[in-house]
């Protein structure tokens, strides 16, 4: 089946890898606008994955992480998710609230309304910069969040987005402050367009290859 | 000596005959369904994800969806020389994990999805499950001992409990 050849062409991966750095760069500039601390991101590696693939991508699939899901609509739709390790989102709560819940059991309403607001603030930033792009409109919905095992996270997301989609783009990245060599936040972000997304992108920014 | 384990990853679908630590980790929306022949302890485990298969496309992997992966559990089993009127079934999964956002109840209802239909199987092929541990918001990792029969359930809430016992055909009360 055609679905399962998911290996980008080096321009086309050069030019995910140019979105991504584009889209995720304007969510750390506007990270850093919202909390008057400089923050900048790294993306180690990029690559599209069929989505039953995913889970062999984590490290560790019992840690427990922070989960951010968004829904994406417009011009292509899909799903968005953003991860990160438990102890990565202790240190971005004391960054953003000053504290951070000893367990997961203490997340309350701030914490999560933080995280809410990250996860706006990261999807629409990266979703912004394909739009404008690639010519296209792209906008996230409202962003849910969880606090799980990290398998039990990755494989809810794909199973939503089995509905539709096989593709994604598994995106490792690395989030830190300057001036704080100990705020490294390592993580990884999804991007899973629908079906033929990816290729109305890749048309729209005229580097679609022949098959 | 300790059963070797048999990981039980997304849309697989295991089936052994010889003594074996089920793991089907991460459990999410999904749902791990096992089966064990009390006697033989001929036994099998599939995660599925998807509530029903796609009319559209060619299943890739049975075990993806409950109607498809419950019908293959079945086969399997018999054809590894289960007895059918001796299997005993336990399942667990179909969490929302996404509990905080707007309107987090309603918006992804995949897991509620995968219980129904498994829960409708199931009771159309007559079978009662020894026990089950469905819904809620916490992702769940089950591992099953095909030579005790106990079925375990972790979550990061709760830590490790034991379901039931396969064998005994005993829930055991949460």
């Amino acid at each position: 089946m055609a679905d399962n050849s998911n290996s980008l062409g080096l321009l086309q991966s050069s030019a995910v890898k140019e979105l991504a750095n584009i889209g995720l760069g304007n969510a750390m500039t506007a990270l850093s606008n919202l909390t008057g601390r400089y923050f900048d991101m790294t993306v180690p590696n990029i690559d599209t994955v069929n989505l039953d693939q995913i889970p062999e991508l984590i490290d560790d699939p019992m840690g427990v992480s922070v989960g951010i899901y968004m829904p994406v609509e417009g011009d292509v739709c899909g799903h968005m998710a953003f991860l990160w390790p438990w102890s990565a989102g202790t240190s971005i709560w004391k960054m953003l609230v000053g504290s951070a819940p000893e367990t997961p059991e203490g997340i309350d309403e701030l914490y999560a309304s933080t995280t809410l607001e990250i996860g706006n603030i990261i999807g629409s930033s990266f979703l912004n910069a394909i739009s404008d792009m690639a010519s296209l409109k792209l906008h996230a919905t409202p962003p849910l969040f969880s606090l799980d095992h990290t398998a039990s996270i990755c494989s809810s997301v794909v199973a939503e987005a089995q509905l539709s989609e096989v593709t994604a783009l598994f995106i490792e990245t690395e989030i830190f402050e300057i001036e704080n060599e100990a705020s490294d936040v390592r993580g990884f972000f999804l991007f899973i367009p629908n079906k033929d997304g990816l290729d109305r992108i890749f048309d729209n920014l005229g580097i679609r290859e022949a098959a | 000596m300790a059963s070797p384990q048999i990981l039980v990853g997304m849309a697989d679908l295991q089936v052994t005959d010889k003594p074996a630590l089920f793991n089907c980790l991460g459990l999410g929306s999904c749902i791990g369904l096992v089966g064990l022949d009390r006697s033989s302890g001929i036994a099998g485990m599939v995660h599925i994800m998807l509530p029903e298969a796609f009319k559209d496309k060619p299943v890739d992997k049975p075990g993806k969806f409950a109607d498809t992966g419950i019908a293959e559990l079945f086969a399997k089993l018999e054809a590894a020389g289960a007895n059918k009127s001796r299997i005993a079934y336990a399942y667990a999964g179909g969490a929302q994990v996404f509990k905080f956002g707007s309107s987090a109840d309603t918006r992804m209802d995949v897991g509620l999805r995968n219980i129904r239909a498994v829960e409708e199987i199931l009771a159309g092929f007559g079978i009662k499950p020894v026990a089950f541990d469905v819904g809620g918001s916490s992702g769940r990792t089950v591992t099953v001992d095909t030579v005790s029969g106990i079925v375990k359930v972790r979550t990061v809430v709760s830590g490790e409990k034991v379901l039931c016992n396969l064998k005994e055909l005993r829930a055991v009360a949460a």
